[in-house]
């Protein structure tokens, strides 16, 4: 025991005074003094300055924190000396897990408790591990990007505030599901509702919002985002995070590994909003067709989520054709005894006979719409001077199977009509149906959809679409509506749909809402049939196949070479990239590499490729770490089977990505 | 439930009215026989179908008596009396009944389908009303019906169950069918039935089993437009039936590696793993990588025609072209087309008939569209590599996983078949040979027999679990409405491109002799696999290169 006096009060042995603070570090915290030797365990001392605080309380999360050596004190079982604490060492009691906000991919934030001591790859596994996110390794932390202080009038809108904070998760148990989610979400209401926000997409940004936020303009910008990485082997504490900072959470390797909608709904989620917050802040660019699927696939997902219809609906197969239907609807109906209609329902296809005004273009006509009767039959369309000679011969029959169906309509204006091009062997016939009113388009709209896709109108979609199609119609009325519209905050969204905040400001720039309305719902009725899970599917993979999917930019300069290039870093490869000019100059494949090797000191990565290429370079953007790390994890990524399932191998990812901290 | 029952009968009827239809358009005069020595030039010889109706007339008599056999040996052996007995009844009619055919509509639901719907539901006819007497068959009469069981339940229950049954035949029934006629190379045809849901593998596998050839993944079927040679007497274009197998690209990567094997010996291993890690990044991720490929075509102008050189480049989504005056960039790219309707198909003989720059041409089109139209895409590549890029791009991009899937599936078969034909040879399951025409028998000894045995063995089950899965899928290709089908291995179809293909002596089917195309670079197997090389180039430029 350290601390023998003699009568006199002289220490007698070694011992000698060693002060610790109390809480986190705060100059002003109280402080115990303890009387120690250089062999005095750690664990002795915890439980010394217990004693001397002697307050009830649960101190087991508590450690020290020796702030010179930025450094935790771990080992209970080291000594003083072994440590090399002498009395003037700065030693702080306090927690190791402590608060923190993390941004979410879906730019929410949420409070939770993170590990201060362990390295952040462990604390990012258990962050993921509380939010119930599969395959922690695919993401990290990033730090807040400063605040520019310039506009501080501005208001900031006051934000919800999710709490886990005083969520505790039990270790090594893998979590149970209560309730159709992780049963430490299912506790209180926050703490469900705080699931949900993560479990289901979130609705369209503001597109004001949207605007005001920064946006690369060139591939420099986009180098900014990847310096703010944190160290994956060093502890949070050690990165200088403070208690209550703000943090970023996002997938930071783009190969995501067994993506299952149906086991992990929060890892599908979160996916899908930093893919589209990628796109939404032109992080990453596509083509105007490709942006209006995506804006059609974020309707559509909004749509499916505000409606509340989260899991998969019911056996509902897109291929699910009218036999099928006829068939559930023929077991449902042989429990009753009604079996008149069974077999009704499943010989008469209903159909569709109207007077349409129907116009043909063709090359030196000046005929117009002309009224025909027109008879909807399967998936044929045939047409007759008039109802009296319908049992006859038709002036032309068309079989829609494989057509093209184009919505031409104004509903201010007050025109609904229906283009059709029907292929056939002698080439594309083209023909409009002009109907009457909204009800009249959205029937025969649906009609010819279903037959497009070779369905006849028993399918049991036949009628959703046509609820979808007069909703569309509603939604141009109030959504699309007249110039400099703006609608008013996230808010608007709910009832219209508002384009703008659906794609990249710079569409929002070169048309206007009404001109992008049409052709969002045009690319919608691709995907309408989508449950949500696929629809996000879907869009995670239209974002992954876009040639600049998943490159992470850092601006570098090459040995030997005078000016900045860009080195972009994929799952698979490096590219050389021209800073200026943006062209791919050189890839360098991850399979054909050697070794890599960093110079912390002059800041230096160089790598070794088959063949004897010898590549090198110094880091400009980010610190030489990042990169390094970049490469080792996706070369750790690749590593992964489908056998080991989830065990992640934190060793061989910790050599991989660190071998730093000597330095 | 008496109500029910006469629905059920008058359903009954109108199958059977079905059935007689199909059976009076099989009975139909034929066509005089083929000329015994047809031109070289096959497409002469080849004749398009317009509609079912058409393409029943033009079978042989043997031809119908083979495809019945094929109907009836398709048909599970539950169900094998009945159709027996109906296959003979309607052959009985064979004759009589060719004078009513001609007003047969095609579009009417035929084949095995309808017999199997019909004997389907005459199971459970035992406690129904007989049905109304039919005009021209006579049917056997069904099993007698089981014990009959006391509880109404259960009868109730065995009903629901028959009549499930029966709505899944009828389901069956209302795919669509279709007779092709198959040219051989050695002149001679076969006619088969397809359904709509088969893929062209299926069918593949189907004449295999005809022709006793081995079953490679060489081989494939590719149609041929006559239509478009509208009122001239030369063919004027061709398209080969996409639908079979887009396995020429994955094959590709295959004869790719193989020739940097032999040319390279050192780095041999490294180089397989990397191929395979290549195959399997693009196809077997969450998303297909569409291999990167960009360059100026020309493109024939709507309606005029002139060709007009632009730069084009391949996405995920479509093709996209640099407008006047614009960057390569994501942004300032214009949509060309977009693959939701179209197919791909070479062209041939454009430069003749468009005045196309070279002979190097692709077509894309909705596969309905069968004559000229401003819907159909004409496009023009400076060399034969550039065009097999360009369509294998398109392929990869279109079909995505199906075709790694496919080739897969096919791998397997044909290694099986091999492995049972010739214990111990695998080699055909490994494409192996880069430059050989169609495979001479699959015997050939294979340098590294060891190795390439472990990877098709792992090949295999892998693709055995492929294909188990993709019985249920749906119909992946649109379908032509006619087909004029050929068989051809895939190796003849590419070399021909460079050269024409050397006549192999060898038993059933032949490569083609391709129309050659005047003026054509390099010679045999060089040629071919510079193309491969180039793709792999173009895949490997987008994930990083080799070199």
């Amino acid at each position: 025991m350290a601390g023998m006096k003699t009568a006199s009060g002289d220490y007698i042995d070694s011992s000698w005074e060693l002060r610790v603070f109390v809480g986190e570090e705060d100059p002003e915290a109280e402080s115990v003094t303890l009387r120690v030797t250089g062999e005095s365990h750690i664990g002795g001392v915890l439980l010394k300055i217990v004693e001397q605080i002697n307050r009830k309380q649960d101190w087991s999360d508590h450690a020290i924190w020796w702030e010179q050596k930025r450094q935790w004190l771990l080992q209970t079982h080291w000594t003083l000396d072994k440590y090399g604490i002498l009395a003037d060492a700065r030693l702080f009691f306090g927690p190791q897990h402590r608060p923190v906000i993390l941004r979410l991919p879906n730019r929410r934030a949420l409070r939770l408790r993170a590990s201060f001591s362990q390295p952040l790859f462990q604390a990012v596994a258990a962050i993921c591990r509380l939010l119930s996110i599969r395959h922690p390794e695919e993401l990290s932390l990033l730090r807040a990007p400063e605040k520019k202080e310039k506009k501080k009038k501005e208001k900031e809108p006051e934000e919800e505030l999710y709490d886990l904070s005083k969520v505790v998760l039990a270790g090594g148990v893998a979590p149970a599901v209560f309730r159709g989610m992780p049963a430490h979400f299912s506790d209180s209401a926050q703490t469900e509702a705080c699931y949900h926000m993560l479990s289901r997409p979130q609705p369209p940004p503001d597109p004001l919002l949207l605007q005001r936020l920064p946006r690369p303009s060139s591939l420099s910008d986009k180098t900014q985002l990847h310096s703010r990485w944190l160290d994956s082997s060093r502890c949070l504490m050690q990165q200088g995070i403070k208690a209550g900072d703000v943090l970023w959470l996002r997938f930071k390797y783009y190969s995501f590994f067994d993506l299952d909608p149906k086991t992990d709904p929060v890892r599908l989620t979160q996916l899908y909003e930093q893919a589209r917050w990628d796109l939404l802040l032109e992080e990453i660019d596509c083509t105007e067709e490709e942006m209006m699927v995506f804006a059609a696939l974020q309707y559509h997902i909004n749509k499916l989520s505000q409606s509340g219809e989260v899991g998969e609906p019911a056996g509902t197969d897109p291929g699910l054709d009218d036999l099928d239907a006829a068939l559930s609807n023929l077991e449902v109906k042989l429990e009753g005894s009604a079996p008149t209609d069974v077999l009704d329902s499943l010989t008469t296809i209903p159909e569709l006979r109207d007077y349409l005004r129907i116009f043909r273009p063709r090359k030196l006509t000046l005929k117009g719409y002309r009224q025909h009767w027109v008879v909807f039959k399967e998936t044929t369309l045939s047409y007759y001077k008039s109802q009296d000679e319908a049992p006859g011969d038709p002036i032309q029959q068309l079989n829609l199977k494989g057509c093209e169906v184009v919505p031409d309509v104004n509903v201010s204006g007050q025109k609904f009509c229906i283009k059709l091009l029907v292929p056939s062997p002698e080439g594309m016939s083209e023909i409009y149906l002009r109907c009457q009113d909204e009800q009249q388009y959205a029937r025969w709209m649906a009609g010819c959809r279903l037959a497009s896709k070779g369905r006849t109108m028993a399918d049991s979609s036949y009628a959703s679409e046509v609820q979808a199609i007069l909703a569309f119609l509603s939604l141009q009325r109030t959504g699309g509506g007249g110039p400099g519209n703006h609608p008013q905050g996230p808010d608007a969204s709910a009832e219209g749909l508002n384009p703008y905040g659906l794609v990249a400001p710079r569409f929002q720039r070169k048309f206007k809402a009404k001109q992008l309305t049409p052709r969002i719902l045009e690319a919608h009725q691709n995907v309408a049939q989508l449950s949500l899970a696929e629809a996000q599917l879907r869009f995670i993979q239209a974002w992954q196949s876009l040639p600049d999917f998943g490159i992470s930019y850092v601006m570098v300069r090459f040995k030997g070479s005078r000016k900045d290039e860009i080195l972009g870093i994929a799952n698979n490869r490096l590219i050389r990239i021209d800073l200026a000019v943006g062209d791919v100059v050189k890839t360098w494949r991850f399979s054909n590499m050697r070794q890599w090797n960093v110079n912390w000191d002059i800041r230096q990565v160089a790598i070794e490729f088959d063949e004897h290429i010898n590549v090198a370079f110094s880091c400009v953007s980010a610190s030489c770490r990042i990169v390094h790390e970049y490469i080792g994890g996706y070369i750790f990524l690749s590593t992964r089977e489908r056998a080991r399932g989830e065990e992640l191998d934190e060793d061989l990812f910790l050599q991989l990505t660190g071998g730093h901290e000597a330095f | 439930m008496g109500e029910s029952s006469e629905d059920i009968d008058q359903m009954f009827s109108t199958l059977l009215g079905e059935m007689d239809l199909l059976t009076q358009s099989l009975g139909v005069d034929t066509l005089p026989p083929p000329d015994p020595n047809p031109p070289r030039a096959e497409f002469n010889y080849s004749v398009g179908f317009k509609d079912l109706n058409e393409s029943l007339n033009a079978l042989e008599d043997q031809d119908l008596e083979a495809l019945m056999a094929d109907l009836v040996a398709d048909i599970s052996e539950a169900e094998q009396r009945t159709i027996q007995a109906q296959k003979e009844s309607s052959q009985n009619q064979h004759h009589s009944a060719s004078l009513q055919a001609s007003n047969f509509s095609g579009a009417a639901p035929l084949g095995h389908g309808t017999n199997v719907a019909a004997t389907g539901i005459s199971q459970y006819e035992d406690d129904l009303p007989p049905p109304p007497a039919d005009p021209v068959l006579d049917l056997p009469l069904p099993p007698p019906p089981p014990e009959p069981l006391s509880q109404e339940e259960e009868e109730a229950q065995a009903k629901a169950d028959k009549i499930k049954l029966a709505l899944e035949k009828l389901k069956e029934a209302k795919v669509k069918k279709l007779v092709v006629k198959v040219h051989m190379d050695d002149n001679s045809t076969k006619s088969l039935m397809v359904d709509e849901r088969q893929l062209a593998r299926d069918v593949l596998d189907n004449l295999f089993e005809k022709t006793h050839c081995d079953c490679n993944v060489d081989w494939c079927l590719y149609e041929i437009y006559p239509e478009l040679q509208i009122g001239k007497s030369h063919p004027q274009q061709w398209a080969v039936l996409q639908k079979p197998c887009g396995f020429a690209v994955l094959r590709n990567f295959y004869l790719d590696n193989r020739g940097k094997k032999e040319s390279k010996e050192t780095n041999e291993k490294m180089n397989a793993k990397n191929k395979e890690s290549l195959l399997e990044e693009s196809f077997c991720g969450t998303s297909i990588i569409v291999p990167e490929l960009e360059g100026a075509l020309y493109l024939k102008e709507d309606g005029k025609k002139s060709w007009k050189r632009r730069y084009f480049l391949l996405r995920a989504s479509g093709i996209y072209y640099v407008p006047k005056g614009k960057t390569k960039t994501s942004r300032d790219l214009a949509c060309f087309i977009q693959f939701e309707n179209v197919n791909i198909y070479y062209g041939t003989q454009h430069k003749m008939k468009y005045k196309a720059p070279t002979d190097y041409c692709f077509v894309l089109k909705h596969p309905q569209i069968q004559k000229e139209s401003q819907y159909i895409k004409y496009l023009c590549c400076d060399d034969a590599r550039t065009l097999n890029q360009w369509v294998m791009g398109i392929r990869i991009a279109k079909y995505g996983k199906t075709l790694y899937d496919n080739y897969q599936r096919a791998v397997a078969k044909a290694g099986l078949a091999s492995r049972w034909t010739n214990l111990g040879t695998v080699n055909a399951a490994a494409p192996a040979q880069p430059s050989t025409g169609p495979i001479n028998g699959t015997a050939q000894p294979n340098g590294q027999m060891p190795q390439a045995a472990h990877s098709v063995s792992a090949v295999l089950q892998e693709a055995q679990r492929h294909a188990e899965t993709s019985k249920v899928k749906p119909p992946m290709f649109p379908k032509p409405m006619f087909s004029t089908i050929r068989i051809v291995p895939i190796t003849a179809l590419l070399k021909s491109r460079v050269q024409p293909s050397p006549a192999v002596a060898k038993r059933p089917p032949m490569p083609p002799k391709r129309h050659e195309n005047p003026g054509t670079p390099s010679g045999a197997g060089g040629g071919e696999q510079d193309f491969m090389s180039d793709l792999m180039k173009a895949l490997q430029k987008k994930r990083g290169n080799v070199s």
